[in-house]
């Protein structure tokens, strides 16, 4: 085994490639793993997006390593208990599913900081973030309202997890605010990638007279595509995507990890980093609704814009009773809003989207 | 309601479109008697191909020429281990479909997550504005007819032409059919080459005119859906045809009870082209005449010249 | 060309066997140096980091092994039917299914203490692997269903089967509706085989299933039934050994073998049921069959080979920032070289002259 070590050793060593152990004037190693590829747009895209700006605000404080295209699977435990082995100080998991894993290793490397995408468990050294994107939902729901000739509007979302249902939820009410009688249809693709089938989901949803499809949690924008293509409006998450659909783009629900990114790796360099559970919103500038179409009439502008300063301000919650659920009770009385723990947990659609959710 | 079935018959001629000409190459080449379990991945790399080439060249039709190509190449590594090294068929075709996954991710990198222009739609004489019938048929893009001409033509020579017979005489009985003078590993040879290069333009169609994107991933199981279709329809085109119809229409039909409000475990519509698959093959197989007129006998089995 | 010529071997070649291997494992070195300056890295560094980070560290050669595991079952289990000519390609589907029989028990038993339940679940996996395989032993045998196709057909529904059972009936009620199962306890796991790594005891399964290979097949009559019967099955019915026993005893044993990789992974590295459950390990094993020679033993090598090409891919994407394709582009290019140079194992290579031409 020594041999087979030292072997080891010596060909690292001519391959040029055998680090030094740790030492304090060395760059802190930062790890990010995204479950898909990063492409130009999406969710990886913005994950990635966060690294770049971390990259650059502490420049050769760091350095960075990046797993693109890691499936939630055995596999993703490997690639990131690699990226701990090879000292790295700090390391961002950028999908759900690698929740059990990260916290495994989270345990097995103590000094090591962990922040994890859309979670729920926490530790001393192993943090979630999370965005408000109810919040834009809503904002977008505001202006779809204004905007559907067929009241329907259809929704091609990725898994029923909270985090989602809160965003149907939001952007439904939000409809409903400014058009009463709409109605919102889902489809469930059970995937957080599926161009062909989120395509399908979207004509699928068109066939039944929806004129404006919002692209819940797709990472690619074939959907904002395909919508320009028939002449709907269409809704992207995580990223921008008006340059998919010049002519006819309603909002995009945008979101920015710099600020958080930022924050987390400057208390790792301090040595004040604790597990936190950051669910950022616009009042802390995770959030913002990019290219809002310019087919409303600035009086139905306004109210969207006003809507979005209020929630800058925290003087509204869009999760404000009375809220009734689909099965018709009041989950929400009225002058309430909807606490933090019962958002994150959501498990119920709001009255006037018509799709059940699966099981 | 109307619009919903509008939606998933005319659908289903596109979502079809893939399989198709995936199907229609892998049935002559197993007509032949070679499988070919590559699809998978000579449709990955006809994907990207046609992607990387209709982007920078701007053109739809070098596009589908390259991936064509592309695949054509691929299904000749394959063609070389089988024919040239009698290599068991499985295995060369996994292993050579893993290689085609392979390069369509490595080429397709840069491209990861674009979009292009999809396939202009078709509408002579305004035949698409009739109605019900206009939409589902008519307005379609070239190769959703193609394919359906691709399909009459297979059928044609497979069953009517001299060529036909050959090829199926290759598949039937190799051994015969070299005795009697046909260059039955040559024979093979183009068969192969010809599945790679329809495999190729299935690949290409997802990418560049159904999806008009590029992502790694995107042929998403459809080569294998190929492979089953080709024993669905019993090695006959224009069952294949249908069955990539019919298998096209429910995997429509599940996302559209989805938004009706319907609710049915989609997975058990996901699985029922399989289901189906095996039943019709436990049902043809067990009929030992039946199978004697449609399966190649020598389907599957290495072969060499001086056997 | 007329005097370069190939002959059918008439004994069995263990040295060509082996050359064939070393040809192929160098051919894929030479192409993937070609590949790898083509996406322009070093190849010192890439080399590094795919062949010898791994066993660098125990965190590396734990990997290594719990990567062996599954594709060593799997692979002994297939090669059994492989020898008598039964395709057996779905162990992806039986391995699906024997981790959901795994893990009803698993999720049903959630908190029992008792050191049955894993032995329980090993073998509830292992009969719902056989049992979903031996549908296509039925269908083969009673209505002359070719097995390639029914047991990948097989593969996809019990894909279906797991997206539905983990969206629904196994979905952790507390998981926020994320499609996955409960953590399992401690009594549903195997323990660790190396401290500190993620290899666990389930190898050991895996190195049994290379042993009793190799007993039956050099040693047991059965053994000898199902070689006669995939070399000639004329000969074996002359031998009196019937063409269904064969094809019922190499899909079983398949079957077996994946269901009992199941149970591998989800009391192993997952410790849950969830919808990625495995990374083709059905259809990679399939690889490692082909390359160990269908023999136990060659097997052995060919699955640590495969697990060092996973393992090492992730170091070389980690370290030297080498695009995941590459490992994929590997896998195939070293099976495609192994099967072409396979040819040494059933021919002799003959100079000089008599007529017998190889064309393409």
């Amino acid at each position: 085994m020594m041999l087979l070590k030292r072997l080891v050793l010596t060909a690292g060593l001519l391959a040029g490639l055998a680090t030094a152990g740790p030492a304090l004037a060395q760059p802190a190693k930062i790890g990010f793993i995204y479950p898909g590829p990063v492409g130009d747009t999406g969710w990886a895209f913005e994950l990635d997006t966060g690294r770049k700006a971390v990259e650059e605000k502490f420049g050769d404080k760091v350095t960075t390593v990046v797993a693109e295209n890691i499936p939630e699977g055995p596999d993703a435990a490997r690639v990131m208990n690699q990226m701990a082995a090879d000292g790295a100080r700090m390391i961002m998991l950028g999908s759900f599913g690698y929740m059990n894993d990260g916290l495994k290793l989270a345990r097995q490397y103590p000094d090591s900081a962990f922040i994890h995408a859309s979670g729920y468990k926490l530790a001393d050294n192993f943090g979630t973030f999370l965005s408000r994107n109810y919040e834009t939902s809503y904002a977008a729901g505001l202006a779809a309202g204004y905007l559907t000739r067929s009241k329907v509007l259809g929704i091609v979302a990725s898994y029923p997890i909270p985090e989602v249902i809160g965003m149907i939820n939001g952007y439904t009410l939000g409809a409903q605010k400014t058009n009463p009688d709409v109605t919102v249809k889902v489809v469930w693709l059970n995937s957080w990638f599926d161009p062909n089938k989120s395509q399908e989901g979207a004509r699928s949803l068109v066939a039944q007279n929806a004129d404006i499809i919002f692209s819940l949690y797709q990472d690619t924008p074939e959907v904002v595509a395909l919508s320009e293509e028939l002449g709907i409006y269409s809704i992207s998450t995580s990223s921008d995507m008006k340059a998919y659909a010049p002519k006819k783009y309603l909002a995009g629900l945008k979101v920015d990890w710099r600020p958080h990114f930022i924050d987390q790796v400057q208390k790792m360099l301090d040595g004040t980093f604790k597990g936190e559970a950051y669910w950022g919103g616009y009042k802390d500038g995770a959030i913002e609704l990019t290219s809002l179409t310019p087919d409303l009439t600035p009086e139905q502008r306004k109210v969207v814009e006003d809507a979005i300063t209020a929630m800058k301000a925290g003087t509204f919650h869009p999760m404000t009773g009375p809220i009734t659920a689909q099965d018709g009770s009041v989950k929400i009385a009225a002058g309430e809003t909807m606490a933090d723990a019962d958002l994150l947990a959501v498990n119920w659609l709001v009255k006037g989207v018509e799709t059940k959710i699966p099981n | 309601m109307t619009a919903t079935l509008i939606f998933i018959l005319g659908g289903m001629l596109s979502a079809a479109t893939p399989m198709l000409f995936a199907a229609m190459g892998e049935v002559v080449a197993e007509r032949a008697g070679v499988l070919n379990l590559s699809v998978e991945g000579m449709m990955a790399t006809g994907a990207a191909t046609a992607f990387m080439a209709a982007t920078l060249s701007g053109s739809h039709l070098v596009g589908f020429l390259a991936a064509g190509l592309a695949a054509a190449a691929l299904s000749f590594i394959f063609a070389a281990l089988v024919l040239g090294f009698v290599a068991n068929q499985v295995a060369a075709g996994l292993a050579v479909g893993i290689l085609g996954l392979g390069v369509s991710a490595l080429i397709g990198k840069p491209f990861e997550g674009t979009t292009i222009a999809p396939l202009a739609k078709l509408d002579l004489f305004g035949l698409s504005l009739l109605p019900v019938i206009g939409p589902i048929v008519f307005g379609r893009d070239v190769m959703v007819y193609l394919g359906v001409a691709f399909v009459l033509a297979i059928a044609a020579v497979l069953g009517r032409t001299k060529l036909g017979l050959i090829i199926r005489a290759v598949g039937e009985a190799p051994g015969a059919a070299r005795d009697i003078g046909y260059p039955v590993l040559r024979i093979r040879l183009a068969c192969i080459l010809f599945g790679g290069f329809m495999a190729g333009l299935g690949g290409a169609y997802l990418s560049i005119a159904y999806t008009a994107l590029w992502a790694e991933g995107l042929v998403a199981g459809r080569g294998w859906i190929a492979v089953a279709l080709v024993v669905f329809g019993t090695w006959m085109p224009l069952r294949i045809a249908l069955g990539a119809y019919v298998f096209g229409a429910i995997s429509l039909m599940e996302l559209s009870l989805q938004s009706l409000g319907v609710q049915v475990p989609s997975q058990l519509l996901s699985a029922s082209p399989y289901l189906i698959t095996i039943v019709v093959l436990a049902a043809i197989s067990r009929d030992a005449t039946r199978i004697r007129l449609n399966r190649p006998l020598a389907l599957g089995q290495a072969y060499r010249n001086d056997g | 060309m007329r005097s370069l010529r190939l002959e059918p071997r008439t004994e069995g070649a263990q040295g060509a066997a082996v050359a064939a291997s070393v040809i192929a494992v160098f051919a894929t070195l030479i192409a993937g140096a070609v590949l790898f300056s083509l996406v322009g890295r070093s190849l010192s560094a890439v080399l590094y980091s795919f062949f010898l980070q791994p066993f660098a560290s125990w965190n590396g050669i734990g990997e290594i092994l719990l990567k062996a595991g599954p594709l060593l079952l799997i692979a002994q289990g297939l090669a059994v039917g492989y020898r008598a000519q039964v395709w057996n390609i779905g162990a992806e589907g039986q391995l699906i299914v024997g981790a959901i029989a795994a893990s009803v028990l698993a999720i049903g038993f959630d908190g029992a203490a008792s050191p049955l339940l894993l032995p329980a679940m090993m073998l509830a996996g292992g009969f719902a692997g056989a049992a979903w395989a031996g549908i296509a032993a039925l269908l083969r045998t009673r209505f002359n269903a070719n097995e390639i196709l029914t047991t990948f057909m097989l593969s996809s529904i019990a894909l279906q089967l797991l997206y539905y059972l983990v969206s629904g009936p196994l979905r952790d009620p507390m998981g926020m509706n994320f499609p996955q199962s409960i953590l399992f306890g401690d009594a549903a796991l195997f323990g660790p085989l190396i401290a500190g790594t993620r290899a666990n005891t389930s190898l050991l399964i895996g190195l049994a299933a290379a042993i009793i290979a190799w007993a039956f097949m050099e040693r047991s009559i059965q053994g000898f039934r199902l070689v006669v019967g995939g070399l000639s099955p004329g000969a074996a019915r002359y031998a009196g050994f019937s063409e269904a026993r064969s094809v019922w005893i190499g899909l079983l044993v398949g079957g077996a073998c994946a269901g009992l990789a199941g149970v591998g992974e989800v009391a192993g590295p997952l410790g849950m049921l969830q919808r990625n459950l495995s990374p083709g390990y059905g259809f990679a094993a399939i690889m490692v069959a082909f390359l160990g020679g269908l023999h136990p033993i060659g097997i052995v090598f060919a699955a640590l080979l495969m697990a060092l090409i996973y393992v090492g891919g992730d170091f070389a994407l980690v370290s030297a920032g080498l695009p995941n394709a590459t490992v994929t582009i590997f896998q195939g290019l070293l099976l495609i070289f192994y099967l072409a140079s396979s040819i040494l194992i059933s021919y002799r290579v003959v100079i000089g002259a008599r007529s017998v031409e190889v064309s393409a």
